[in-house]
């Protein structure tokens, strides 16, 4: 029952309840950072990193220390858990900044303000939140947090391969640009409704 | 009779083969003559002659710039009459030679006929061709010599003899194969004696049966091979001729070389046969003038340096005014727009259409049909690639293949939105080599 | 009570697990590059021949290069980063781009439809276009679309044309063109040779209304040095260049006052008939 319940988590975050297309959370680098694949693939890492660790992390906290009756403090201060998140988060985008920036100078100066921008990214928050929300437990809240990273580079490595063909389509300029991303964006949205029947 | 291979894609337009049966006639003596100095790939000619100077025919004019070059040579006896620049058949003015023909004909002697070739050493061979400034004479006119002369970690071992001849509407190698067989057989032993390879397949699409048959009766007592191919185009490209021949493959952005094969145009090895038979340098070529405007359609034999013009008055002269004049076949052709253009040594043939055979159109966005997938014999996608060049992205045209593209029009043949995809990839592969040549020269 | 004590702690935590990462990674940064980056442009478009604004702002930090190769600023802006740079600077010529060619489609001979590409470079790979001139403008317009700043103007009849109040003077044309016809000149210069037809004059003629047949006018015209012949063609010295007035001499008019000198010179009078002409066959 348990091994089923990882299966149909895994499956749910990354297609049925697509962070992306279907929950419409972390839209933000989704259409910044699409314009090439490369920088996308750098933005994906960066979100898996962040969500996994983001949501094992709050997970522990929420579960030790901000429930009612947590074993660490006894007192309910539930009413933390944003500004807890919050901090937790930033914390981990700034590390994942540093690292970048000494490590792949290309990448920081392409992803630009999106990266620090994961920081308030609802995707990475809405993780955190849904997991505190279902009781899920530490393991099984970085193997959420994992899954929706997936799911988030999975649409943003679809869409920025489509915004790459676009790119050389022959548009109306009225459309081009936002315009036509957007609507490709709610196309692709519709598609990911396809999956809504799967595994109940 | 070998097992034909079929290459990948390929198309089969009308053929239009008036010509076929018309005798190869040799052209009466001009004039003048104007002989551009470019006339081969490669570097360009440094001219020898000055105004005023008296020269024999099938005297060095122009001695080659370096060694993937050809000399030029003067078509008849005369005097230099300007040293000037004329339109060359790509439309650009390219520097030429304009000769006063003297009437004699006074053929000049320097190079002496190698009668006993079977026992001259290779490179004596090969040095004759290059003095004879032999090029491709299929039409891309690259230096035979450069082409018969492998590195020596690529050894030859198949020498296939070009008579395919796909171009529609041309007949100029049909006739020579006809008419001259033992010439053009005499040349290819003798390229075969220079790469020192054994087996020799000569491809033959069977529309010219009695050329097959005249050949393969020939072909015989000298142990050569005659292969005759179903017909399509671009049989006649070297790489696709290879495999329908032999079923090797060139690889991507290979020459045939790296499969040990070498291809010559029969009009090639009757040049060869002729410089070293009769010391005769390349100086004139057979050229089919055809088209429907034409009044009297034929082969002819014509110096290079011929004006258009003067190419049209042995036909005849024309019926009405033709809406495009075209040097070479329809499918890879160069339009002219001057009646001054001289006939080079790659000039295979002078196509004249009227108005309702030519079409101006407008062409439209690639709806991703395929077609021009299906019939690219390089198996590239012009049709990507086009939009990718409409957009300047260089870097992903070389990397989709853009460089393996043959030029052969079956792509925009076959459009249904009538792209000009050659001429986008015409367009990408100059700048692509513009970008590899900045990048070594970084 | 125990909120607080929580935050600060986690605070805390977090914070010194930061201060070890920033130190492990550490990147040093010269302030002034963000500084000098502010300044420029930011129209990225490599004239430079760096990779962007951001990259020329290190370049100039680190001392690669100097602040004139930035030929988009203005020379005050120029001198601002030189004295964010603490560098000086010698005194800079501010250059415009110059299509040397006049001879618009009313003007140049035409000897064959083009029914390609619309682009210069690909018209240029075959046969070269319509026009009979084989050095002329073609028309198309790729200079144009190079432009980071459209200042290329093609004309209704065919003729790139460059606004030299809009010109930075960057060449981003003057690489596009695929007959390097596009000059990089001095802004003040009063008047150029519209013309880049190296052919005799009796040639050139043939094909063009307007093009330079080396008659040498201008040269004899000019005081000593102001003109000069380089093969076929007179060129303007721009570094002593002469008076606009001097394009009066000129028989063709293909020598023409630059575009910033006043339109109403009679030198212009030449496409203005050709313009009426046209309107009065039009009509």
């Amino acid at each position: 029952m348990e091994e089923q319940g990882y299966f149909a988590l895994i499956i749910g975050a990354i297609l049925v309840n697509n962070f992306v297309l279907t929950r419409f959370l972390g839209l933000c680098p989704f259409f910044g950072v699409s314009k090439r694949l490369d920088t996308a693939l750098g933005m994906c890492g960066a979100v898996l990193f962040v969500l996994t660790l983001a949501s094992g992390v709050t997970a522990a906290i929420n579960q030790h220390v901000l429930l009612p009756g947590a074993p660490l403090l006894q007192a309910d201060l539930s009413y933390l858990q944003t500004i807890v998140f919050i901090l937790v988060i930033a914390s981990l985008v700034q590390l994942v900044e540093l690292t970048m920036q000494r490590f792949s100078p290309p990448l920081h100066r392409a992803l630009g303000i999106y990266l620090p921008l994961i920081t308030t990214n609802c995707a990475v928050l809405g993780a955190a939140v849904l997991c505190a929300q279902n009781d899920y437990g530490i393991m099984k809240s970085a193997v959420f947090g994992a899954a929706s990273a997936i799911g988030f580079a999975l649409a943003l490595i679809l869409f920025a391969s489509l915004r790459e063909k676009l790119d050389l389509a022959q548009i109306p300029t009225c459309m081009e640009g936002a315009a036509i991303a957007f609507i490709t964006a709610g196309i692709l949205a519709m598609v990911f409704m396809g999956f809504a029947g799967l595994g109940g | 009779m070998p097992k034909q291979a079929k290459f990948h894609g390929g198309i089969h337009p009308p053929e239009a083969k008036v010509t076929g049966a018309f005798e190869i006639q040799t052209a009466p003596l001009l004039e003048t003559y104007v002989v551009p100095l470019q006339q081969h790939i490669g570097a360009p000619c440094n001219v020898l002659v000055k105004k005023k100077d008296t020269v024999r025919r099938g005297q060095l004019i122009a001695e080659p710039g370096g060694f993937v070059s050809a000399g030029i040579h003067a078509p008849t006896s005369g005097t230099i009459s300007a040293v000037t620049t004329c339109t060359g058949p790509a439309g650009a003015s390219v520097p030429a030679v304009e000769l006063t023909s003297d009437g004699d004909d006074t053929p000049d002697d320097t190079l002496t006929p190698m009668d006993d070739w079977q026992n001259s050493a290779p490179d004596d061979l090969k040095k004759r061709i290059a003095d004879a400034g032999i090029v491709g004479m299929g039409g891309a006119a690259f230096p035979t010599h450069v082409k018969l002369s492998p590195p020596p970690a690529k050894p030859i071992d198949l020498l296939v003899i070009n008579g395919v001849e796909c171009e529609p509407c041309l007949t100029a190698d049909h006739r020579l194969m006809l008419e001259d067989p033992d010439k053009v057989l005499t040349g290819t032993q003798i390229i075969a004696r220079i790469l020192g390879c054994k087996k020799v397949i000569i491809g033959i699409e069977n529309n010219k049966p009695d050329a097959i048959e005249l050949m393969q009766t020939k072909a015989e007592k000298l142990e050569m091979e005659v292969a005759p191919l179903k017909v399509r185009y671009p049989q006649g490209a070297e790489k696709q001729l290879i495999y329908a021949v032999s079923g090797r493959r060139v690889p991507t952005g290979g020459l045939p070389m790296d499969v040990g094969a070498v291809v010559q145009n029969v009009g090639t090895a009757a040049a060869v046969a002729e410089a070293v038979l009769d010391g005769k340098p390349l100086y004139e070529r057979i050229t089919t003038i055809t088209g429907t405007p034409v009044v009297k359609p034929g082969n002819w034999r014509l110096r290079v340096g011929t004006p258009l013009e003067a190419a049209l008055t042995l036909a005849k002269g024309v019926h009405n005014d033709p809406a495009k004049i075209i040097f070479g076949g329809p499918m890879m052709g160069l339009a002219v727009y001057s009646l001054d253009v001289p006939i080079i040594k790659s000039t295979s043939g002078i196509l004249l259409l009227n108005s309702d055979e030519t079409s101006e159109f407008t062409s439209g966005p690639c709806i991703g049909c395929g077609q021009c997938v299906d019939v690219c014999p390089m198996n590239i996608m012009p049709g990507t690639l086009s939009v990718q060049i409409e957009n300047e992205r260089f870097d992903l045209a070389e990397a989709w293949h853009a460089m393996d593209c043959i030029e052969c029009g079956c792509c925009a043949y076959m459009c249904p939105t009538y792209r000009p995809l050659v001429h986008h990839l015409k367009r990408a592969k100059a700048e692509i080599v513009a970008r590899r040549k900045a990048e070594q020269n970084k | 009570m125990n909120a607080v004590i929580f935050l600060v702690i986690l605070g805390g935590a977090l914070g010194f697990v930061i201060a070890l990462a920033a130190k492990a990674f550490a990147v040093k940064t010269d302030p002034r590059v963000e500084e000098v980056e502010e300044l420029l442009p930011q129209a990225n478009c490599g004239a430079c021949g760096y990779a962007g604004c951001a990259e020329f702002a290190r370049a100039l930090v680190e001392g690669e290069a100097t602040p004139e190769n930035c030929p988009v600023s203005s020379p005050d802006e120029v001198q601002q980063i030189a004295s964010v740079l603490g560098v000086s600077l010698g005194e800079r010529l501010e250059k415009v781009a110059v299509v040397r060619c006049g001879g618009d489609n009313r003007l140049a001979n035409w000897n064959a439809n083009y029914n390609g590409i619309l682009d210069c470079r690909s018209a240029n790979l075959v046969a070269g276009g319509t026009k009979a001139c084989q050095y002329g403008c073609l028309g198309l317009g790729t200079c144009a679309r190079a432009c980071p700043f459209d200042a290329i103007e093609i004309t209704p009849h065919g003729l790139a044309v460059v606004h030299p109040d809009v010109c930075t003077g960057c060449g981003k044309c003057v690489a596009a063109c695929p007959r390097n016809l596009i000059e990089l000149v001095p802004k003040d210069a009063p008047l150029h040779n519209l013309c880049n037809n190296p052919e005799k004059g009796a040639q050139s003629r043939k094909v063009c209304d307007v093009s330079c047949i080396a008659c040498q006018k201008c040269v004899k015209s000019a005081e000593e040095g102001q003109m000069y012949m380089d093969g076929f063609i007179a060129r303007v010295n721009y570094e002593n260049p002469p008076s606009a007035d001097l394009a009066e001499v000129c028989p063709t008019k293909c020598l023409q006052p630059s575009l910033l000198v006043k339109q109403s010179m009679p030198a212009l009078e030449h496409r203005e008939e050709a313009q009426q002409e046209e309107e009065v066959a039009n009509a």
